[in-house]
């Protein structure tokens, strides 16, 4: 069933798909449309799911992890300062091993005071334990929304996916709705492993002295190690039954090439129709998308980038002091390469607070890695006018 | 990738999350807290805005349980009338109500106008108290005299009531029109006050026929009862003339069954209940009347509800006119002559001053009623009473200034309702009832009697309060100590009306107030304000777990583990629960 609809109605309609069982948000710019979406599909009856009204994220977030724990399917959605309302919860839910999924509406974070879209209020959450995957198009977030499910139940690590605010939230475009059946049977109702239960009462979350709290984490490292071949073999399976796939990274027209854009987000879409219009002038040049944040994809992206000469990352955040944080993460993990096969690395923060990225900006983008010398510095600023 | 570097030999099996392996009995968190929590009844604000001291939460309460009888029983405890009261009360208790805030009074009135008439038809077994050999004798049967003598009769007392009027019932039946206050109803009311022994003489005026001396020689106690029948004069020129009327002698006379003629044209002067009365008595016999008041609608004292109805039936309403004169034509009233007025500051009464501007303007009229208010008039009385010629002066239990001599009611000097006439009639019996029994304590555990500051409870000075109170504090809840999200939203129920037209052509009762069901359903609204009604929110709220309820009903709050965070209190929806920093 093919549907027109905004981002934030893909969202709805991925967890509907997913039968959610507790919902519980509180409206927030740009991500409110998904709420209402939500609570109208749970007022109409078409999603039977228990939609609990709150008086705050950090409120909200405790609902759900406190349905979670009860062994029931949950979800929510924020955005910047909701999301960072809710960040001691979103450590408790992911030391608590409880596979929510979220989705996050990017945008940036005040003040000055911002509602357009960067990708400094997810990244900010970086260390809270939860797997972080940046969507590119809507057909990509209702198809992520219920791929999050399967991963996060597997492991029992909470899952947030990401959509560029306005950029995605609301933009409407064709989705391809896939048939509940088959959804239900590629996402059956969730087995939770530990849950409250008053005939066998237990207190979650309670006091772990220092000589066990650390092989908590260690197992908890273990889970997210384990996430990108969890993934691959759930994207195979959606492969097969809706015949469609994403990847935790994705390289497009990277074959030989000299030069790779490294993307996340709606700026993908931007940087392959730049290489489209670069290969057509027969520039050797690629993108690679960078979907999954956390756990970051170390062993993937030295695989896909082991001997290109040079890679431009494209930042739409910044860690303040440092650089763009894709970049520093992918500097990090290249690190040990041999020196013939690491790629030089140029860092570019860029599109911060909504501003666009267009085709032009990519241009300059790839004429200044083509032609730059390696910079020193470590972060380079991209349109900046003072 | 992540790796493991062995430190130390021998692994042991971690689960991935932190899950409990044993009682978390073992930490005793109530060594955290410096403040505790204590169940504390409260007073919930009706029944301290009650008047007559009913304890309107208590029988609500009783009735939410289904325990019709006892909530009859408790109700009764306290008013005799509640047929009338339900029908003719201003019900202060609706203005207090802490619902107001949520969505809407508890329509108080209706449910007990509900429960009075099914005492009519389920009648309560009569409580007498041990017999007693002191008589009292009450001066009038309106609602003070009658209060005080069903109070005197439960508490044992020998009690005769002497009213002057053919039939008793005082001002309850020379005041209030049939409209609002069916004669049936209120011959119900007044028999179950002689069914507990009360002997009533109608046709007897004291001070006349009987000597007010010979009456205090043969009775033990008396209290005086005779309210206020006298229409205050206008004191303006013209008033003498033929067409212009007390109101008060006019009420008196549809009262009684005459139909009297008036003008085509009335006007009545005042803004209070009986200027109401008179002004829907005055259409029902086909007049086209007019009020004439001399502040606005908001400084009005009469019910709402009543004003309401003038309203709807026709009566027009000309506010901020002073009568200053009458003038004539033909020997009859033929115009009044007011001035207009202003609002100014505020006077002692707390509303709003009328101010003269000066401006005049005339209105024609055939009939006039004045109903500007009344004062009492006792004849033969002795003059030594302080407040014989201007309203009696009582103390708090109704003494007058002689021994043995009690007073009630709007011969005295205090509020002029049938609520607070009920409130001081039942105040009289215990100030007797202590007198006669030579009791005289310190009248500071009086306040141990009362609805917070409210009236004194009958149930209570007799100690029969039925309702166990948790370790009880005299203090009033408000809307803030509530905790509004433990309730839904619930419409209150709405009584229903004779149409206006139909209204208008008779003096059928107006108001048929609700169906048994729906008085049922209207005391669930009843948010039982401060009084734990074991609804199990602390046990389930407490994140201790530390909270049990025993079959008995008590509470018990295990202080081992008791951290004292308070989120019991805060989410008891009735504030039935108090934090104190004072180690219990």
């Amino acid at each position: 069933m093919k549907k027109v609809m905004v981002g934030n109605h893909a969202v709805a309609w991925g967890a509907r798909l997913a039968r959610v069982e507790v919902i519980s948000a509180y409206p927030i710019t740009p991500q409110t449309q998904v709420v209402e979406k939500l609570s109208e599909m749970c007022a109409d009856g078409t999603l039977a799911a228990c939609f609990i009204k709150v008086e705050s994220e950090h409120s909200a977030m405790a609902a759900v992890i406190g349905a979670s724990a009860t062994g029931a399917r949950t979800f929510t959605a924020s955005s910047s300062h909701g999301l960072l309302y809710m960040h001691e919860m979103l450590h408790w839910a992911g030391g608590g091993r409880l596979p929510i999924v979220m989705a996050d509406i990017n945008r940036a974070v005040g003040p000055g005071w911002n509602i357009w879209t960067d990708q400094n209020d997810s990244l900010s959450q970086r260390d809270t334990g939860w797997v972080q995957l940046y969507c590119e198009t809507n057909q990509e977030v209702v198809d992520t929304t219920v791929m999050a499910f399967k991963l996060a139940e597997q492991l029992n690590v909470p899952v947030m996916l990401m959509l560029d605010g306005f950029y995605l939230s609301h933009t409407a475009e064709p989705v391809d709705i896939p048939d509940q059946e088959l959804v239900d049977r590629f996402l059956p109702k969730r087995e939770a492993p530990y849950k409250l239960d008053v005939e066998h009462p237990h207190a979650f979350g309670a006091l772990v002295k220092p000589d066990a709290y650390m092989e908590m984490r260690w197992l908890m490292q273990e889970a997210l190690r384990k996430v990108p071949q969890a993934l691959e073999a759930i994207e195979k399976d959606w492969m097969r039954m809706f015949g469609r796939s994403y990847g935790a990274i994705e390289a497009y027209r990277a074959e030989d090439a000299e030069l790779l854009l490294v993307t996340s987000g709606t700026v993908t879409s931007t940087a392959r129709a730049v290489v489209d219009a670069r290969r057509a002038a027969g520039e050797k040049i690629g993108v690679l998308k960078v979907k999954m944040f956390r756990p970051f994809p170390t062993t993937l992206l030295r695989d896909a980038l082991s001997g290109v000469a040079r890679v431009a990352v494209l930042d739409r955040n910044v860690s303040p002091g440092h650089g763009g944080i894709f970049a520093e993460e992918l500097r990090s993990a290249l690190y040990d390469l041999p020196a013939a096969e690491r790629p030089e690395i140029f860092g570019y923060v860029l599109g911060l607070g909504g501003r666009d990225i267009t085709p032009t900006v990519i241009d300059d983008v790839i004429e200044q890695t083509r032609t730059g010398t390696v910079p020193s510095r470590a972060d380079l600023w991209v349109g900046v006018n003072l | 990738m992540p790796e493991t570097i062995a430190t130390t030999p021998g692994t042991r099996a971690v689960p991935e999350v932190a899950i409990s392996t044993i009682s978390s009995l073992v930490t005793r968190t109530g060594s955290w807290k410096y403040q505790f929590p204590e169940y504390h009844d409260r007073v919930a604000p009706c029944n301290a805005g009650c008047p007559v001291g009913i304890d309107i939460e208590g029988y609500l309460n009783l009735l939410r349980e289904g325990r019709v009888d006892e909530a009859r029983d408790l109700l009764l405890a306290e008013n005799p009338l509640p047929a009338v009261t339900g029908r003719v009360c201003h019900h202060p208790c609706e203005n207090a109500c802490n619902r107001r805030a949520l969505d809407g009074a508890v329509a108080i009135h209706a449910v007990e106008r509900a429960m009075g008439d099914l005492a009519h038809e389920r009648p309560a077994p009569l409580l007498k108290g041990a017999p007693r050999a002191e008589r009292v004798a009450v001066v009038g049967s309106g609602p003070a005299g009658l209060a005080c003598a069903y109070h005197l009769a439960r508490f044992g007392y020998g009690v005769t009531v002497f009213e002057s009027a053919p039939l008793p019932g005082g001002m309850l039946r020379l005041g209030i029109p049939e409209f609002r206050l069916p004669r049936e109803v209120l011959d119900k009311d007044i028999a179950r006050v002689a069914a507990h022994g009360v002997e009533i003489k109608c046709d007897v005026r004291i001070g006349t026929d009987l000597a007010w001396d010979e009456l205090t020689r043969t009775f033990n106690a008396v209290c005086i009862a005779t309210g206020a029948h006298t229409s205050r004069a206008l004191d303006v020129p013209g008033e003498q003339l033929p067409g212009v009327r007390p109101g008060l002698a006019f009420l008196r006379n549809v009262n009684s069954g005459k139909r009297p003629k008036l003008g085509k044209r009335v006007i009545v002067v005042g803004g209070g209940n009986t200027a109401m009365d008179c002004a829907r008595s005055a259409m029902r016999l086909g007049a086209k009347v007019t009020v004439a008041y001399r502040r606005t609608r908001e400084q009005m004292p009469a019910i709402n509800e009543e004003i309401e109805d003038a309203m709807r039936e026709g009566a027009e309403f000309v506010f901020l006119a002073n009568p200053l004169e009458f003038t004539e034509k033909g020997g009859r009233v033929h115009t009044m002559v007011c001035e207009r007025m202003v609002l100014g500051e505020p006077d002692a009464s707390g509303r709003r001053r009328p101010l003269p501007t000066g401006e005049r303007f005339t209105l024609e009229v055939d009939t006039v009623l004045t109903a500007i208010g009344e004062s009492s008039a006792l004849e033969g009385f002795f003059t030594d009473v302080e407040g014989a010629d201007s309203g009696l002066r009582v103390d708090a239990l109704g003494g007058t200034s002689r021994d043995l001599l009690y007073a009630s009611g709007d011969v005295t000097d205090l509020a002029r309702t049938v609520a607070d006439a009920l409130g001081m009639g039942k105040r009289a019996a215990i100030g007797i009832d202590r007198h006669l029994r030579r009791y005289h304590g310190d009248t500071t555990e009086l306040n141990a009697l009362r609805f917070a500051d409210g009236n004194l409870s009958a149930a209570r000075w007799l100690r029969r309060d039925p309702i166990r109170r948790t370790a009880a504090v005299n203090k009033v809840v408000t809307a803030d100590d509530l905790n509004f999200t433990q309730f839904r939203r619930v419409p209150r129920h709405a009584e229903a009306h004779l149409e206006s037209d139909i209204a208008r052509r008779g003096f059928s009762e107006v108001n048929s107030g609700l169906s048994t069901a729906d008085a049922m359903d209207e005391a669930k609204r009843c948010l039982n304000c401060g009084v734990c009604t074991e609804c199990d929110v602390c046990l389930i709220f407490c994140p201790d777990a530390a909270i049990t309820h025993a079959a008995d009903g008590a509470y018990a709050i295990a202080m081992d583990y008791c951290k004292g965070c308070g989120i019991c209190a805060a989410e008891c929806p009735r504030g039935a629960i108090t934090m104190t920093q004072d180690r219990p």
